[in-house]
């Protein structure tokens, strides 16, 4: 399924709905109007996804990153943009990192669980020997119940 | 909220996959993104994380790839891209408005468009490229 950049459009709900919150109460937005808005955002994302790739072959890399789009937004004129642009970015990163974070310590609670459940039916007779040892241990210590370290 | 439901599917569909990490964080954007788009109306006040771009960052990454100079962008570019992208159809549709506005009318239509661009410098690489 090759995409050609004239399928491409991006969402008419999505276009119509940032149209609206830019203008004020009571402004409509002809059908046409809002057809070429949507169509001159597509162009844009190319133009400005250009002018960074052409930042990023200058620097030897294969893989965009943001600040070649922040150095096309300048060059394409746009430097309005740069501070939404940069604040946003930090929202982003601070998003990612948490889920970033997230899905490692479930991966490592999983791998934690599953390590745990293996050896724990290869060692179970040791471990109650061991558990009985400290039990007789920590009686000598304290009183009340012994509590397994695991 | 559903936003916070939605977290653990996409983390372990994350992990169970191989692949380049910015792929998958980049689907999983795309999963959580769409998910949104369909639950907008079920969603309350609260901004779900992936809500940070209006835009599918799925949509913005596929168009970006039709470059054919393009052929790795970071998770990171993609969103910024679709930011600047929101940027930009709020500023032509303002721009745009002032034509109307002299015409006295309240409805922004497609010649407000081209007399904008026409006469605004930054929008000068859409000429001739729209039907």
């Amino acid at each position: 399924m090759a995409e050609r950049p004239e399928d491409l459009n991006l969402p008419n709900a999505v276009i119509t709905r940032i149209i609206k919150e830019a203008l004020p109460d009571g402004v409509n937005v002809s059908k046409e109007a809002r057809r070429a808005i949507s169509q001159a955002a597509s162009v844009f994302v190319l133009y400005a996804t250009s002018c960074a790739n052409n930042f990023a072959m200058k620097a030897k890399r294969k893989t965009l990153n943001a600040g070649d789009v922040l150095a096309a937004m300048e060059e394409m004129e746009f430097e309005r943009f740069l501070e939404p642009l940069r604040d946003a970015l930090e929202v982003y990163k601070k998003d990612q990192r948490g889920r970033k974070e997230v899905s490692e310590q479930k991966r490592r609670d999983k791998e934690r669980k599953a390590d745990s459940e293996n050896d724990k039916s290869r060692e179970e007779e040791e471990e109650e020997e061991e558990e009985e040892e400290e039990e007789e241990d920590e009686d000598e210590e304290e009183e009340g119940p012994a509590v397994g370290t695991r | 909220m559903a936003a916070t439901v939605e977290a653990p599917v996409p983390a372990e569909q994350d992990s169970a996959r191989c692949g380049t990490e910015e792929e998958n964080r980049g689907a999983e954007v795309e999963e959580k993104s769409q998910q949104q788009q369909q639950q907008t109306s079920s969603t309350g006040p609260a901004v779900p994380h992936s809500r940070l771009s209006k835009l599918p960052l799925a949509r913005i990454k596929a168009l970006m790839k039709t470059d054919p100079d393009v052929s790795l962008a970071s998770q990171e570019s993609v969103f910024i891209i679709a930011k600047a992208t929101e940027l930009f159809v709020e500023m032509i549709a303002k721009d745009a408005l002032v034509y109307a506005q002299q015409g006295k009318r309240k409805t922004l239509q497609r010649k407000d468009l081209d007399n904008a661009i026409e006469a605004i410098d930054e929008f000068a690489f859409l000429e001739g490229t729209l039907d």
